[in-house]
């Protein structure tokens, strides 16, 4: 039990939760991409996210929850496979032989919703670090009479 | 005549506790978005309000070499927190079941607690002071 453990995992919910805003931004910004390297539409991309667990030597040495490596942990950045949007818009430079365009397969209103998601989740772990801090200053007064 | 430090040296003890329970709040509050994670929480206060109950019944073997296994209750100074993991509900799709607003509450309730200890500590302190100084200031 360390004493800055727990605003290193709140550090780390904060780095998940801002990242997942910055993977939301790009996904927004590319809401009507047509073009990407691989020649396809934008694939909406989601972050995903793993706790940060025990490992078996902790567990083999120590019953006891150790505070080691908690947090959570981005694992990877994978892309949507849902199916693009077809729109029907002949004029388009990227429109097939029948006059369809793909559009990327963001959902705007999904991405807000996301981004309240991330913010607020941002906000809780802010105050989670302030209280333990507020908690490590107390401690520190008892020195102090 | 009762130990000097005892009461401090149990204000110790809860604070410990409170500290650990500050991580998990963390981590649950880490976790928040986190498909799958369920959330865990610390078990102290009854198990101390449990010993306290029981203070003076039940035996307890001497230790006099650091080989012996501790037989027995256990005394005041051998409790520790438990960390449960609350593994059966589900609040949302994902199969997370962290409650952010109880959550933040805990937080809060944690926070509070930890300082009218720290309070208590220093309470004691000032006492002992007082009594090596023979009541002078």
């Amino acid at each position: 039990m360390k004493m800055f453990h727990s605003i290193d995992i709140s550090a780390s919910g904060l780095t998940a939760e801002r990242l997942r805003m910055d993977i939301i931004s790009n996904n927004i910004a590319n809401v009507n991409s047509t073009r990407t390297e691989n020649g396809e539409p934008y694939r909406r991309q989601i972050p995903v996210f793993q706790e940060r667990g025990r490992s078996f030597g902790d567990i083999l040495s120590d019953k006891q929850w150790r505070m080691q490596k908690r947090g959570v942990r981005v694992v990877g950045i994978r892309q949507d496979t849902s199916p693009f949007k077809l729109v029907f818009d002949p004029h388009h430079p990227d429109a097939d032989e029948n006059g369809y365009v793909r559009l990327p397969n963001v959902n705007i209103v999904t991405e807000m919703v996301d981004m309240i998601s991330a913010s607020r989740g941002y906000e809780a772990n802010v105050t989670a670090i302030n209280s333990a801090k507020n908690m490590a200053m107390k401690a520190l007064e008892i020195g102090r009479i | 005549m009762p130990q000097i430090y005892s009461n401090i040296d149990l204000f110790e003890k809860v604070l410990d506790a409170l500290w650990l329970r500050n991580e998990v709040i963390s981590n649950n509050i880490a976790n928040v978005n986190t498909p799958g994670f369920k959330s865990s929480s610390v078990v102290f206060e009854d198990i101390l309000k449990k010993e306290i109950e029981e203070k003076g019944t039940g035996i307890k073997g001497y230790i006099t070499h650091n080989k012996h296994i501790p037989i027995g209750k256990k005394g005041l100074m051998d409790i520790r927190p438990q960390v449960v993991i609350n593994k059966n509900t589900a609040l949302r799709n994902d199969g997370n079941n962290v409650d952010i607003d109880n959550e933040m509450a805990q937080l809060t309730k944690n926070t509070l607690k930890y300082n009218s200890i720290v309070q208590l500590v220093m309470k004691e302190f000032s006492i002992l002071k007082n009594i090596v100084n023979e009541g002078r200031r």
